[in-house]
């Protein structure tokens, strides 16, 4: 198992470093940004980003600068919301969005794996059918579509929910369902297809001929392989929920990072902007790096 | 005492009946065995009354008194399980995320016996031969060779003490030097007591074992009787299969005359990387050395990972070849991305996989002509098309098959098809690698007849990697026999057959037999 | 199968030919009928908080959502088959490396960067295209590599070798045309990914710019007017779903096919 944490650690922290570096170096190049001398800014921005970046420093030191503060979590100041740093922002969006996705993933993998174990166990029957119909539409649907038509049918028409705003409990029940049906969708696909040939396989004859019920075959020698497939998406997954969430904060108005992130590319805060690209890629490698475990516990073959 | 009787046993699947009024019986402490070759219906008639392979059964099965035909499967389980049963892919029969020991406590207590305590389960390993087992047990499956996990579940198999253990086709899937091993262990099995319903298609290990045959054929029984079938087939299904495969003493095969030398490959060394990021080198072939001459088919026998087909592939110019010299007729050869025309014309290969040896796009008379149209290109595309179909007809396949494509195709066809893409540019070297090893054995008896009759028409020198020496002595001069990347031992074909030196041919022999 | 064939060709004919024959163009603003309801003013679906035509504009739309659609298929269908083409082909190193730079690549959140590129480097229709295309090129460059892995070792190209074919005719001859049908499979689904991601933008603000519209944008706007024109939203949220559903199970079945 150490192996493959070392493995991994070994290609991810070097490629963070890489996004860390590459940041810095987008945002020198980026034409009008504040680092270019002929963008106008006014003298309290100006001291705020000399002060911050040493913009009278050699190149390679305020690259070194600017990796060592990311490190510590100094993404430096914003340039939009005047007032606060970058990691100020970050630090006020990340649990909302986090709560969010992780609710939206916990109920995208029951949701899944629920619906493929009644699907595959009973393949080619009607409930199989209307399932997998039901996770491929899933999968089709983007998140703002959902969104605003289950804003549509549960806070307009129905007036059961929230439309819009983070005040307590009720009004994330529909963000969160918004974001995790996709995700539910092509988990579903994959568990199914997993459990489909994990029930075919030869060990599963030998437990059957062996004269085990079914339901403890299923448990105790299907489900592990059967899992395999939707651990290697867990990766894509984490990334697909971080895509959803922007959309999924938009248009529920949720103060989560995604909003922040939209914000600030539509008004050009660079700082921002890459703050939270960093954050991101660096939450991809670590959920990575646990699918990967993951798939080491569920397949003791990969652990050499 | 009879443990098992089947009569008038019928099996379809979808409307299609594919066995027909099978009969047969198993005693206690006696195997009986159903022989056929591949789509005979042996495994249906041997599986499909327990529940464990597609398809209706319907006539009689009686288990310990009690009908199997018309339960379904929630009354047929637990009648089962007082059965043991060992299928044919040990490398998959066990579940890969549980522990050795887990597996037999399961195996064990399934029928609601005791749950035994290590020593127990120690015990069990113990008695089918697998060494250290105390450390077995809790070990992942992965971590035992296929020898070893078949042993596992032979134990596994037997460990809630049934009566009746149901092998199908356990060896198969195994290298012949186990074959021997696993069915002694089976054998021991029967001498305490257990009857033993055995399926194989291999005739030469049932007759060592089995008390009683069964001959099966297109899902009928074709004959039955003590295993005097083999020495005296009556029918004309149990002669072909013993005529299929060859044995070891046979009448001695008249072999062609031999010429001059031609190829001779002096201290070849082919190294892998190792895998895993440490690194380091594997050695496959470890400074061998041999000589064919013009018409003389030379065999290089061994066991799986002994390098056979890495020195073959070497030699050919077809695999890596990291040091030793290849000379042809006196010329040294090129190394592989410097071998030219003239070259490549003189040597050509058949491979092991038929259907994978064939380009799915491709039909067949393009990939038969293709050789030539690198090897002689002064010819045109039309008198491509006529050799092509010349090496057709020489490989016996009706020339409506030229059109079609390898899905289309069984795989005898498609070794054919390889085959007379190998000889249509006239080599003088044909090198096969283990070309019958995945063909049903009597489609691959087939084969080796139209071997031999190729090799008597045209003369070409072979050179042929087999596993199985019988096969080696029905078509070639020499044996070499390799082990571990070298050649071990070396001579004429009779004599090293009848008296081997070195262990590892001993043991091929021994195998063979 | 031939549903969703049928379905893509109505749905791409209709956004190339009808807008031709409706009297509405897409952004030209009715006056008289704001937020008007369906079959009334002439309009067939009625018209948008601003008053132009829904059913011009949807239709509009979606010939843009194709056409951005197509072009980046296109450049991840170039990018990844050259890189997994290569990696596959050359095997041991060049391929661990080739293949290492795509894993770490995979772990990115490439619409991220997508959208940070555009933020830095402005929005050009050009790099939607290639922005876009550069998302889903990694997927393509995995399955092509692992199909010419697979390939390069199969005993039918060592015959090829030992007939004295080239290198150059292997690759063209035997490798290409069994790589092609799976990379078309994929090709094809590729297409709807990269319709969702040029929505996304679109709906985010950060795709297609107005004039010009996309499915993207149309549904932005539908779902802010959808308590009093829920049309607005629904219909092009519905071409949208239709398309992406119909290229999913089309390449779907292709590959699926392909496999055996």
């Amino acid at each position: 198992m150490s192996a493959i944490l070392i493995r991994r650690l070994a290609t991810a922290v070097p490629t963070l470093l890489v996004v860390i570096l590459l940041s810095f170096v987008l945002m020198r190049a980026a034409p009008g940004s504040p680092f270019d001398g002929e963008r106008p800014l006014d003298p309290a921005t100006r001291a705020a980003f000399s002060a911050a970046y040493g913009l009278d420093k050699p190149l390679p030191v305020q690259a070194a600068r600017y990796v060592g503060g990311v490190l510590r979590g100094d993404f430096g100041p914003s340039l939009v919301y005047k007032d606060f740093t970058v990691g100020a922002l970050i630090a006020q969006g990340l649990p909302v969005s986090l709560t969010l996705g992780g609710l939206a993933l916990v109920l995208a993998l029951a949701l899944g794996i629920g619906g493929a174990t009644i699907a595959g166990t009973h393949a080619g029957g009607i409930a199989d059918r209307a399932i997998m119909t039901a996770a491929t539409l899933l999968t089709a649907i983007p998140s703002f579509v959902t969104g605003p038509a289950l804003v549509l049918v549960f806070a307009l028409w129905l007036q059961l929910l929230p439309v819009s705003g983070l005040d307590g409990t009720r009004s994330l029940v529909l963000p969160v369902v918004a974001l995790a049906l996709p995700v539910s969708g092509a988990i579903a696909r994959l568990a199914r297809a997993g459990l489909v040939v994990a029930l075919a396989q030869d060990h599963v004859l030998t437990a059957r001929a062996r004269g085990l019920p079914p339901r403890m075959i299923l448990w105790r020698h299907a489900l592990r392989p059967a899992l395999l497939p939707v651990v290697s998406y867990l990766g894509p997954a984490a990334a697909g929920l971080l895509t959803g969430a922007v959309v999924i904060e938009t248009v529920f108005g949720l103060p989560g990072l995604g909003r922040y992130f939209v914000q600030g590319a539509l008004n050009r805060d660079y700082p921002l902007v890459l703050g939270v690209v960093i954050l991101y890629a660096a939450l991809i490698l670590l959920f990575n790096l646990i699918a990967d475990l993951a798939y080491g516990w569920l397949d003791p073959r990969v652990r050499g | 005492m009879t443990l098992y009787t089947v009569e008038r046993l019928g099996v379809a699947t979808g409307g299609v009946a594919l066995v027909h009024d099978v009969a047969f019986a198993v005693e206690r402490g006696r195997c009986t065995a159903l022989v056929g070759a591949s789509g005979s219906g042996k495994s249906l008639s041997c599986l499909a009354p327990f529940g464990l392979s597609a398809g209706v059964a319907s006539g009689s099965a009686r288990f310990e008194g009690r009908e199997l035909i018309g339960r379904d499967e929630v009354d047929l389980r637990p009648i089962r399980a007082r059965a043991g049963f060992v299928f044919q892919h040990p490398l998959t029969a066990l579940t890969p995320h549980l522990q050795i020991g887990a597996q037999l406590t399961e195996a064990a207590t399934a029928l609601g016996g005791a749950r035994p305590d290590r020593r127990a389960l120690a015990a069990m390993l113990d008695r089918v031969g697998i060494s250290s087992p105390e450390a077995k047990l809790d070990a992942y499956p992965h971590r035992l060779s296929g020898g070893e996990r078949q042993r596992v579940l032979i134990a596994a198999a037997t460990a809630h003490g049934p009566r009746l253990l149901v092998a199908d086709e356990p060896t198969s899937a195994l290298d012949a030097s186990l074959r021997h091993a696993i069915m002694d262990v089976l054998a021991r099995l029967r001498d305490d007591g257990l009857g033993l319903l055995l399926v194989s298609h291999d005739l030469a290990l049932v007759a060592r074992y089995a008390d009683q045959l069964v001959v099966i054929e297109n899902g009928r029984v074709a004959e039955a009787g003590g295993v005097a079938v083999i020495a005296n087939p009556a029918s004309a299904a149990a002669r072909a299969l013993v005529a299929a495969s060859p044995k070891l003493d046979d009448p001695a095969p008249l072999l062609p005359p031999v010429g001059g030398s031609l190829l001779e490959a002096r201290d070849i060394r082919v190294a892998f990387r190792a895998p895993g990021w440490r690194g380091g080198r594997i050695a496959a072939v470890d400074g061998a050395s041999l000589e064919v001459r013009q018409g003389e088919a030379l065999a290089i026998v061994g066991g799986s990972g002994s390098g056979k087909s890495t020195l073959a592939r070497a030699i050919g110019r077809i695999g890596p070849c990291d040091a030793g010299s290849v000379t042809w007729r006196g010329v040294a050869l090129p190394p592989r991305h410097a071998m030219r025309r003239e070259h490549r014309a003189a040597m050509q290969a058949v491979f092991q996989d038929p259907i994978a040896s064939l380009d799915p796009q491709w039909s067949v008379i393009e990939s038969v002509a293709e050789p030539l149209r690198y090897l002689m290109p002064e010819l045109g595309a039309g008198e491509r098309r006529t050799r092509a179909l010349m090496a057709l007809e020489a490989v016996e396949l009706d020339p409506a098959f030229a059109d079609r494509r390898p899905a289309q195709l069984s795989g005898g066809q498609a070794q054919r098809v390889a085959i007379a893409r190998a000889l249509v540019a006239r080599p003088e070297l044909l090198i096969l690698d283990e070309a019958t090893s995945a063909l049903d054995v009597l489609v691959a008896g087939r084969i080796l007849a139209l071997l031999e009759t190729l090799q008597r028409e045209r003369g070409v020198a072979i050179l042929l990697i087999t596993h199985d020496i019988a096969v080696a002595r029905r078509l070639c001069h020499r044996i070499a026999v390799m082990e571990a990347g070298r050649i071990v031992e070396e001579g004429p074909s009779a004599a090293l057959v009848a008296t081997p030196r070195s262990a590892a041919a001993e043991a091929l022999v021994t195998a063979s037999r | 199968m031939r549903i969703a064939g049928w379905t893509i060709i109505a749905v791409a004919l209709a956004a190339l030919l009808l807008p031709l024959l409706l009297p509405w163009n897409y952004d030209q603003i009715d006056w008289s009928g704001v937020r008007a309801a369906p079959f009334s003013h002439g309009h067939l679906l009625g018209t948008d908080s601003v008053g132009r035509d829904l059913l011009a504009r949807t239709l509009i739309g979606t010939r843009v959502t194709l056409m951005v659609a197509g072009a980046a298929a296109a450049v991840a269908l170039l990018l990844g088959t050259l890189w997994g083409a290569i990696a596959g082909w050359a095997g041991g190193r060049v391929d661990e490396a080739m293949m290492r730079i795509v894993d770490a690549l995979y772990a990115l959140p490439f619409m991220f960067v997508v959208i940070l590129l555009m933020v830095v480097f402005g929005r050009s229709i050009v790099l939607v295209f290639l922005g876009i295309g550069a998302v889903e090129w990694l997927t393509m460059a995995r399955v092509v590599r692992g199909q010419v892995l697979a390939l390069r070792h199969r005993p039918f190209v060592l015959a090829a070798e030992a007939a004295g074919a080239p290198p150059a005719a292997i690759l063209l001859r035997h490798i290409l045309p069994n790589v092609a049908g799976v990379a078309l499979a994929y090709l094809l689904l590729t297409v709807p990914q990269v319709v969702m991601v040029e929505s996304f933008l679109s709906f985010l603000g950060l795709g297609v710019q107005e004039p010009l519209t996309s499915l993207g944008i149309l549904v932005h706007d539908g779902a802010e007017d959808m308590d009093v024109a829920p049309l607005a939203l629904l219909v092009p949220g519905a071409v949208l779903v239709g398309l992406i559903l119909a290229m999913t199970s089309l390449g779907e079945r292709l590959r699926d096919r392909l496999a055996r």
